[in-house]
């Protein structure tokens, strides 16, 4: 019956991005015929028949399809693509971002970001990429060496929540001064720079962070006026 | 119960509007949620889903028993779970946008479950207005992006007992890193998300001074399965630390209940600092170490190692979970972020919210990382779903776009019939984490539910019984050193190191000063 059609609503186009796009439009469609084939009034299927209007072999079908056609998921968690690596892409590192060559009195900067906490000095160290369960556990084992600075992945504060304390400093490569990494650095007094771009670097780099650069504004990732800490790399490991 | 008629469609929609642009100010402008341990995006939209399925039951039992406005009295008085970022914000605006989702695959349409929407916004309307009574708003983004609740009376126990610091003095060090780890964990226990983190204020304590109220809520055993037996050694589920700043103005409260300050929060300018506990049985906050200072230092040293263990084992344990484990904790916590509300009606059952619901359950195969990240991303930051789109004539408020994140019922339904009024009452459910054995850490000692339960129902706090529940400040300026006013000041003062039976007559000049202080105290107000 016509009432029960999916009505596409004025004023609205589809979703902007791909994958929401995809699965809405599958699950609008596959609605809109269900709700048809019953033949029935709306009011009465809409609750009291729902698992036939959708149900979990419906968005099992629809996860399928799309897998089957060759599209593989990006992940957030580490446990998406550990337990479900046939689903997710296996992306490479995604490290780089700063690609301008400058040198400051000798030293090759390689990054920048911003500044959680304005402190006195700068700080030096070496650094340790941190992106994984098992280093947290392994740093949880044998402790964090004195002076790292973590390379983090993640602005969240859950990953690395029993080990934040003991880094030297932390170059986190997401979020703002705001995400959960920055409240808790802030909170531990560990010196962090948020929202890094940074050339490739690898394990025991040594690298020196300008956590004496001017914290961002409160408007300052409204305006853009952001990115103003420096990273260099004092020594390279290889 | 509903009553679905124009005067309520017209109010429904407008708090509907509300949160709207509200939450959109707030996914814009505040941060953005990421977590390489937890399938953030995944859980949240699962949860609005949950919200939308088991809350207008859950809060109609709740009001029938507690009404809303005597819990925003509740909330007013004390640090409650369902704050401002959890009762206020987060449960209303969850529940709505599970509607979005469900509207947007054409599973439900706007008019559909209308008495449902129409209930849970009276609901928290009437929870705002009551816990808002002090400062007269309905949300922080109304007050201008302030928080501020507490009476005068608590407030002046506040001032008179914090303990002063200086940075580097033992108390100091022992808070700072105390406020560390409780923030470390309580992102842990919630799994990535803020919710057991609460700020409030600013509160003017004069002399380019002001203070804010820092609260951390469910730190061990209580609702959450996966706490069970972590940090057990911690004799309270919930902490508050009233902290003073010098030279800093917290010009920003929002309705996520965190803060910007201008100079930015720098521990180096706490001046003043204390510590208490409250929950659904405590007749006002309960002053936990603060007999003097190195008590005080003393009982945070105690409870940071706690937690600094708590999260060594929480952390372990979690990491060990299955990607589905890690979803449902996330999405509960999310979709459960009233439950507090049933704690102080004793209306609570585990079952009720902590398991995700069979009509949530059937959409987990679409919640992979990408389109939990982008589908989130799609409806609170684009507004990109094909409904969200309003006619092109419009400028919605902050974003000035012809788009809206959530959106009204039509008035047409008082006229339409073919809609289902509500998604019902029956709850069926699971969850796939080990299911909780322990008890409940409440004021009260280590109890279990049903015992919880049992006291909650029989609780009033002694500053809302009887008419002292309508003695609000406008009746004090007029009736201060009255007997009535005595006695309801005494009633907070009960406990106060420096202020206990002193009376509603006071002001700031009449406080003690530092050095007559008991305890040891060198606070420098």
């Amino acid at each position: 019956m016509s009432d029960s059609e999916w009505i596409t609503p004025k004023w609205g186009a589809t979703e902007v991005l791909p994958l929401p796009g995809r699965f809405n439009s599958m699950v609008r469609t596959l609605a809109a015929d269900r709700i048809a084939a019953t033949g029935a009034q709306w009011k009465d299927i809409v609750f009291e028949r729902q698992f036939e209007l959708f149900s979990r072999a419906d968005a099992d079908a629809i996860e399928k399809e799309v897998l089957d056609s060759g599209y593989r998921f990006d992940f957030s968690a580490t446990v998406s693509l550990e337990s479900e690596p046939e689903k997710y892409r296996r992306p490479e590192r995604e490290i780089s971002g700063f690609t301008e060559e400058r040198s400051t009195d000798g030293r090759r900067q390689v990054g920048v970001g911003d500044n959680v906490i304005s402190k006195p000095q700068t700080v030096v160290g070496p650094v340790a990429l941190i992106s994984t369960i098992e280093q947290v556990m392994d740093y949880l084992t044998d402790g964090v060496p004195a002076g790292t600075i973590a390379v983090i992945d993640d602005s969240g504060g859950t990953l690395t929540a029993p080990i934040i304390e003991g880094f030297a400093g932390v170059i986190c490569l997401g979020g703002t001064v705001r995400s959960h990494l920055g409240i808790l650095a802030r909170e531990y007094d560990v010196p962090t720079l948020m929202n890094c771009k940074i050339d490739e670097l690898r394990d025991g780099d040594l690298v020196e962070l300008e956590v004496t650069a001017t914290p961002p504004a409160s408007d300052a990732y409204e305006t853009g006026d952001i990115g103003h800490a420096r990273i260099w790399l004092i020594e390279n490991e290889g | 119960m509903a009553k679905v008629n124009y005067r309520s469609l017209l109010e429904t929609n407008n708090y509907v509007r509300t949160l709207s642009d509200t939450t959109y100010w707030l996914c814009i402008t505040r941060t953005v949620q990421e977590s390489k341990l937890f399938p953030m995006s995944p859980y949240m939209l699962l949860s609005y889903l949950n919200s939308f399925y088991r809350l207008p039951t859950q809060l109609r039992e709740i009001d029938a028993i507690t009404p809303a406005e005597e819990l925003g009295d509740r909330a007013r008085e004390v640090s409650l779970k369902v704050n401002t970022v959890n009762g206020a914000w987060g449960m209303p605006t969850f529940y709505l946008l599970g509607r979005e989702m469900l509207m947007n695959w054409g599973l439900i349409r706007p008019t559909d479950a209308v008495d449902d929407v129409v209930d849970v916004l009276d609901f928290s309307r009437r929870f705002n207005l009551a816990y808002h009574r002090n400062d007269g708003h309905l949300t922080n983004k109304e007050f201008g992006d302030r928080s501020q609740f507490l009476p005068e009376r608590t407030l002046q126990v506040f001032e008179a007992d914090l303990h002063g610091v200086t940075p580097g003095d033992r108390l100091h060090t022992a808070a700072t890193k105390l406020i560390a780890q409780l923030s470390q964990f309580a992102f842990l226990a919630h799994c990535e998300c803020r919710i057991g983190l609460h700020n409030s204020g600013p509160y003017n304590f004069g002399n380019d001074r002001q203070m804010i109220v820092r609260d951390f809520f469910d730190l061990t055993e209580g609702d959450y399965p996966w706490l069970d037996g972590i940090a057990t050694r911690l004799p309270f589920n919930n902490l508050t630390i009233p902290i003073v700043f010098k030279d800093t103005n917290f010009h920003l409260m929002d309705d996520w209940a965190s803060f910007e300050a201008e100079p930015s929060y720098n521990a180096s300018n706490i001046v003043a600092i204390g510590m208490y506990s409250s929950d659904a049985l405590t007749d006002g906050y309960v002053p936990v170490g603060m007999d003097n200072a190195d008590t005080l230092a003393d009982t945070m040293e105690q409870y940071r190692e706690i937690l600094n263990e708590a999260t060594t084992d929480l952390w372990k344990r979690i990491a060990s979970w299955s990607r589905e484990q890690m979803i449902d904790a996330g999405a509960l916590v999310y979709s459960s972020v009233g439950k507090d509300f049933a704690h102080l009606a004793g209306t609570y059952r585990q079952d009720d919210w902590l398991q995700l619901d069979e009509r949530v359950q059937r959409f987990k195969p679409l919640m992979n990382d990408e389109y939990g990240r982008d589908h989130l991303g799609e409806m609170v930051g684009l507004l990109g779903l094909p409904h969200q789109s309003a006619n092109e004539y419009t400028m919605a408020r902050y974003s000035s776009q012809s788009r809206n994140m959530i959106n009204g019922i039509p008035y047409s339904v008082l006229t339409d019939d073919d809609y289902a009024p509500t998604v019902g009452d029956h709850f069926s459910g699971s969850s796939s984490l080990p299911v909780k054995t322990g008890l409940w850490t409440t004021s009260a000692g280590r109890i279990d539910i049903d015992d919880y339960n049992a006291r909650a129902r029989g609780f009033t706090p002694a500053v809302l019984d009887g008419a002292h529940r309508y003695r609000d400040e406008e009746w004090v300026k007029w009736h201060h050193g009255s007997e009535q006013a005595d006695e309801l000041y005494r009633l907070t003062q009960r406990g106060s190191r420096n202020l206990e039976g002193r009376g509603s007559a006071l002001r700031r000049a009449d406080l003690p000063r530092p050095g007559d202080t008991k305890g040891d105290d060198h606070a420098d107000r």
